[in-house]
């Protein structure tokens, strides 16, 4: 009891006070920093500089850094409150071994020889590759790098993936099937210059809210957007595109049959850097204006209208984020993209460019020294040249690199089941949330012999089923680099010390190289994340993604820099084989579960701008948590109407698979009929119950966006 | 106690005059736009070069058409002033219409409207509340309020936020003391989109039109004389709503209030009834001050600052608030002069100042609730309700003490009360307005059982079991009854206020 409060007297009158802070102006006391720390937003792949002040060891502001080129001193509300992430309670803070279901505080040296000693005995008794390893893009990237190394040529498995195949896979697959090579073409900047600027399945406004800002700067752009769902970004647009779900195929080349039919199209450039143009347009003779209306459900004089703008652009851009990587044909839909800027010419130059913007604040950097969906460097599996090529670099013999990807993300999960895989070892990534079809996950874990999750955050719905915790450090807690969407390189900056035992990724993956005794030889020497950029600026020399240029101060002096400059393919050079892009035909199929009477409605799910992914992060700062602390569930009027629903009701949304129960009803106008939409970040109403196992034959991306769903309201039992 | 630079200024501080003499105006004021530029570079369109000059004053710009519902201001605002999580001085609501795909969706970003008619000012009871002559900047002092949150009801668009950790409100200052810096507010320097600036704007040519401060999702600029200019979308649908207007929930009690009210009420009738009635006797006079006592002293429990209550007096002169405390100040010493007056066998009638005093009381406490903001509150049923309460708890308090009241006279007082409620719940549920629909629909729906309750209770303790000669149970019903009225009172008032977004607050 405060007796002086509860009497009235102000017992807090300090903690309310303001004060000068030097850098950032009159401000409450309790954020004025003395000293600031300049370093790369952890969030997402937009890359936002930022300033972070430090009073006294702790975080205590952030600020957008002004001098950097990406945001000029904008963030979004995650980046704003990105500080309170530093000192979140539900921290990971002791390596943790599980002992009759109870979690004990063990050594670091006695957790890694039980892993180590764990890993081995799995890969003695079923082969090598019985060990499954799923990484994150939450890494910096020399820690990207000194994993891959780790475990396929020290644990030497290849069955090694990363979150990012929820994510990016398929814009990775369908860059690389286009131009020969994973690499965004193109920058932000093309945003500021493009005259037409396509978003497909990309609703910026709420997952890269300052991207909007680069594009308003662009005062004569025409914003097209094409979404099913009347999302924040639809609203900004000049023409929006309510295209059916899964109808953007047909889209893409409707626009390409009309271009062609009028002679819209770059025949020099087509002749000079493409191949398969006539198989194209034999195969697009089909999609005339009246076929892609019927499959779109747009009106044919909108998709002549935005053929027409596009076909006329001097530069146009296509940007695209979820809506198109999230399914079955993703890769696919990919290419159907770079068909409509090869068929134009429209890359290579200022404001034009095909352009997936990333998921994670370091995906891109997972996809350059990846070694899950190829070797370090956009080298191939496939190609012994490469592989020769870095045998070499690393003083290994050949033999020891592998010549074909091991499995996919879902695969190892699924492998998990099958009893393929039997010990699995997940890195800052929170799957019991983010999966797809959780009944599956739940099985494929059940089945492991030994489960390892290294995180920053604890308890979380994975690490609670995990045998063994590892602490590691978060953004702010460690040093590195992170490549933006735009190949932007930033560096990332260690701000405070981590909490408790936990460590730096790096320094978990080099004690676990030299329990398993392959430190001297992967890694000689090293002894900071330093050593593993001076390597990749060596294995990076001469690829696409040349890293040997820069060194670690000259990406914080530049504020950044782009590996491949401004934009890639400036001279129609591309990297296949005979320097040609392909052009592709592409089926514009139906998703796979399409609705029937017992499940009438198409379930979509996605973001909202408060929170970032599992809300591991965000929903430990009060702030954000409190501006959006639930789930809900978007259905037009004229559905709730047809099932007897209200708004705020709790409603189950169910599935052939699974069911998510007491969600809160949004009837609203932002769906179309027949459609609802559910955000993915609550563990609570884990939307990924309900969502199926389906995946892209080429990029092993979940379907996301479209399963067949009916929704009831939830009876008191079922809650 | 420093006073923020541009302040300083204007009081002719020497020590603000820190640049060159090219820096400054002619009037030796420090010019903004020349003061070098500090660290937190703001875009020079956010903030006007100039001071206001006399008829003018700062207000804030919001461009509908250029926000994404991003949000960052809202942090960037609880960031800047340290604000709770679930206090935000910016708030951006969602507007809604139209049907898919011809969607409509709008955000409203706002923090205090720094408005030419304040009413959180003109209603505070200790002048907490000042509008800065140079800036016109609303401003809210923390170390002179109570903590009584009768700006929260006055405002109709929900700024002031109480602190219930602090025990005082708080509300946005359009960071005044940044602006006197020449930085630009944080919410405005935050936003991705430049959908917020600060502008100056002739008060004089505002008030006379203030149109431009009106949007879906707001209440009307005329209440209080918002400042906010607002550029709107060009084919704004004519159906759009706030997206929270489905949800709608009971608001605070206020259970100090509750007691306070019913028993002061229960007290000014007891005393008329002394005053009026032949049969009067001491002992109830004592009973009768006792409870006005315990009330009064009860109600200092809804002070965020109890040992500060003796500051609501300052305000008479315009705070219906300050009234009430003057008032019922009166009318405890008028009443213990009474009270001791009857020990004495004075006649009775000298008990008509008390009762006089009383039933001002009364009607000064009614008026605190006869605010725009709040309109379930803002009509004449709240002054009915508030006198038909008195005179039905005091007359069967009185009747319950042995004191020879009329039974015929107190189920009149019962029957009165009934009607008024009956008429209130037919207002609400037939107005167009959506604030007394959504009042009717709480009352009707969520509150229905409290609803049914309350008027059980009347017609049990105010009319059957006093016309049936059970004096003390007709009494302890009525009470109960008139406690419940209250408290629906308080919970089912659905204010005024900006739209919100759909999701954040309470789960419905
Ligand atoms: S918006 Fe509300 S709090 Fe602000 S000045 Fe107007 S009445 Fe007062
Ligand atoms: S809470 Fe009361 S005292 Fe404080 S500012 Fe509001 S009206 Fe004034
Ligand atoms: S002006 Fe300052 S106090 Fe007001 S809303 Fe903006 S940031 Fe908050
Ligand atoms: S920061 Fe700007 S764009 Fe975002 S919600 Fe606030 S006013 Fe709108």
């Amino acid at each position: 009891m405060n007796w002086k409060r509860i009497a009235g007297l102000d017992t807090l009158a300090e903690q309310y006070s303001y004060a000068q802070d030097p850098v950032k102006g009159y401000v409450s006391a309790s954020k004025v920093a003395d000293h600031w720390v300049a370093t790369t937003c952890g969030y997402c792949s937009v890359g936002c500089g930022m300033l972070v002040g430090v009073r006294e060891g702790k975080a205590v502001a952030v600020r957008g850094n002004p001098a950097h080129p990406v945001n000029l001193g904008k963030l979004c509300p995650k980046g704003l409150s990105e500080h309170h992430t530093l000192q979140t309670k539900d921290r990971a803070r002791n390596p943790l071994l599980k002992r009759e279901g109870k979690f004990e505080t063990v050594t670091w040296d006695h957790a890694l020889t039980t892993m180590v000693d764990k890993f081995r005995a799995v890969q003695e008794k079923w082969g090598p590759g019985a060990l499954g390893v799923v990484s994150t893009g939450q890494l910096v990237t020399e820690e990207f790098y000194t994993l891959g190394k780790l475990i396929q040529l020290g644990f030497g498995t290849r069955n090694y993936d990363g979150n990012t195949t929820l994510c990016m896979a398929s814009a990775v697959a369908g860059y690389k099937r286009s131009f020969g090579s994973d690499g965004p073409p193109g920058s932000y900047a093309d945003l500021e210059t493009a005259d037409v600027i396509l978003l497909i399945g990309a609703n910026i406004a709420d997952n890269h809210p300052i991207l909007c800002a680069r594009l308003q700067k662009n005062e004569k752009a025409t914003l097209i957007v094409a979404d099913p769902r009347v999302t924040k970004t639809a609203m900004l647009a000049d023409i929006f595109l309510p295209v059916k779900p899964r109808s953007d195929i047909a889209l893409i080349n409707g626009i390409a049959h009309i271009l062609i039919r009028d002679g819209l199209i770059n025949s020099e450039y087509i002749k000079l850097h493409t191949t398969g143009f006539d198989e194209l347009k034999t195969f697009l003779e089909k999609f005339t204006p009246e076929h892609t209306a019927s499959v779109t459900g747009l009106p044919i004089e909108t998709i002549e209208r935005v053929a027409m703008l596009y076909g006329r652009a001097k530069a146009a851009f296509i940007g695209w984020t979820m809506g198109v990587n999230h399914s079955t044909q993703g890769a696919e839909t990919v290419n159907a993209i770079n068909n409509l800027a090869l068929l134009t010419g429209q890359l290579g130059r200022p404001g034009a460019s095909p352009f997936s913007i990333t998921g994670q604040c370091n995906a891109m950097g997972s996809r350059e020294t990846s070694f899950t969906t190829g070797l370090p460097g956009y080298r191939k599996f496939e190609s012994s040249e490469d592989r020769a090529e870095i045998a070499a670099l690393w003083n290994v013999p050949v033999s020891r690199i592998p010549d074909a990807r091991g499995m996919a993300y879902p695969d190892i999960i699924e492998g998990a089941i099958a009893k393929k895989i039997r010990a699995l070892w997940i890195i800052a990534t929170n799957p019991v949330v983010s999966f797809p079809n959780y009944d599956v996950l739940k099985q494929a874990f059940g089945n492991l012999e030994f489960l390892v999750v290294q995180d920053g955050f604890h308890p979380n719905p994975t690490s609670e089923l995990a045998d063994l915790v590892l602490p590691a450090a978060v953004w702010g807690e460690k040093e590195g680099t992170y490549t933006n969407s735009e190949r932007r390189v930033s560096k990332v900056n260690k701000i405070v010390e981590p909490p408790g035992a936990a460590k730096s990724d790096f320094d978990i993956f080099l004690a676990v190289a030299a329990k398993l005794g392959v430190r001297d030889e992967l890694f000689p020497g090293w002894t900071g994340p330093r050593d593993a950029f001076e390597e990749w600026r060596k294995v990076s020399s001469g690829r696409l993604c040349d890293y040997s240029a820069m060194t670690w101060e000259s990406i914080e002096a530049a504020g950044g820099i782009q590996w491949g400059g401004e934009r890639l393919y400036k001279d129609g050079q591309f990297q296949t084989a005979d320097g040609r892009a392909k052009l592709f035909a592409i089926e514009c199929e139906p998703f796979p579960e399409q609705p029937n009477q017992n499940f009438p409605l198409i379930l979509n799910t996605g973001r909202t701008v408060e929170h970032w992914h599992t809300r591991t992060k965000t929903g430990n700062v009060a702030i954000l948590n409190n501006m959006s602390p639930r789930a809900w569930l978007e259905m037009n009027p004229r559905d709730a109407k047809k099932l007897d629903l209200k708004p705020h009701d709790k409603v189950s949304v169910v599935s052939r698979r699974s069911r998510v129960d007491g969600v809160e009803l949004r009837v609203t106008e932002i769906v179309a009929p027949g459609q609802i939409f559910m955000p993915f970040h609550f563990a609570e109403t884990n939307v990924n119950r309900a969502t199926q196992s389906a995946f892209d034959p080429i990029s092993r991306e979940p379907n996301y966006k479209q399963c067949s769903v009916k929704v009831e309201r939830t009876s008191e039992r079922s809650v | 106690m420093s006073l923020p630079l541009l302040e300083r200024a204007i009081h002719g501080d020497p020590i603000t005059r820190y640049t060159d003499g090219a820096a400054c105006s002619a009037n030796g004021l420090v010019n903004l736009r020349l003061i070098p530029p500090t660290p937190e570079t703001s875009s020079p369109s956010l903030i006007p070069d100039r001071l206001p000059e006399p008829g003018e004053q700062y207000r804030f710009h919001f461009d509908m058409t250029k926000c994404i519902g991003c949000r960052c201001c809202e942090v960037a605002c609880s960031e800047q002033n340290g604000t709770p999580a679930d206090q935000s001085w910016r708030r951006v609501g969602e507007i809604e219409g139209g049907v898919y795909p011809f969607t409509q969706r709008f955000y409203l970003s706002m923090g205090c409207n720094h408005c030419a008619d304040a009413a959180c000012l003109n209603g505070c009871p200790v002048e907490a509340y000042t509008k800065s002559p140079e800036t016109g900047v609303v401003l809210h002092s923390s170390d002179a309020c109570i903590g009584c949150q009768y700006c929260t009801w006055n405002c109709p668009y929900g700024v002031p936020q109480y602190n219930p950790e602090r025990g005082v409100v708080a509300k946005c200052d359009m960071c005044h003391n940044r602006l006197a810096d020449g930085d630009a507010p944080a919410c405005a320097n935050a936003c991705p989109q430049e959908a917020i600036q600060i502008e100056i704007v002739n008060i004089a040519d505002w008030v006379a039109d203030h149109s431009a401060a009106n949007a879906p999702g707001l209440p009307s600029s005329h209440h209080t004389v918002s400042t906010t200019r607002i550029t709107l979308p060009g084919e704004l649908g004519p159906e759009l709503e706030k997206a929270n207007h489905t949800r709608v929930h009971p608001e605070h009690p206020h259970w100090p209030l509750v007691f306070m009210l019913t028993l002061t009420q229960l007290s000014v009738g007891a005393f008329a009834g002394l005053a009026l009635l032949r049969s009067a006797r001491p002992l109830a006079a004592v009973a009768a001050l006792l409870v006005a006592f315990i009330s009064l002293g009860a109600s200092t429990l809804h002070l965020g600052r109890p040992i500060y209550a003796y500051r609501a007096l300052k305000m008479w002169r315009r705070s219906w608030l300050s009234r009430e405390v003057l008032l019922f100040g009166m009318f405890a010493g008028s009443a213990t002069a009474f009270a001791a007056a009857t020990m004495f066998g004075l006649p009775r009638l000298a008990g008509i100042p008390t009762m006089l005093l009383g039933f001002a009381g009364i009607t000064a406490s009614a008026f605190i609730y006869l605010v725009p903001a709040r309109p379930s509150w803002n009509n004449w049923h709240t002054l009915v309700d508030f006198h038909l309460t008195g005179l039905l708890l005091g007359s069967a308090f009185l009747r319950a003490l042995g004191v020879d009241v009329p039974a015929g006279l107190i189920a009149a007082f019962a029957s009165g009360q009934l009607l008024n409620q009956l008429l209130k719940l037919l207002r609400l549920m037939r107005s167009d307005e959506f604030e007394l629909k959504a009042s009717a629909r709480l009352l009707s729906q969520d509150l229905e059982r409290i609803f049914l309750a309350r008027f059980a209770l009347l017609v049990l303790g105010g009319i059957a079991l006093t016309l049936a000669g059970y004096p003390i149970p007709a009494f302890v019903c009525a009470l109960v009854g008139e406690l419940t009225g209250r408290y629906l009172f308080f919970v089912s008032v659905v204010p005024r206020n900006m739209a919100l977004p759909w999701a954040g607050g309470r789960a419905a």
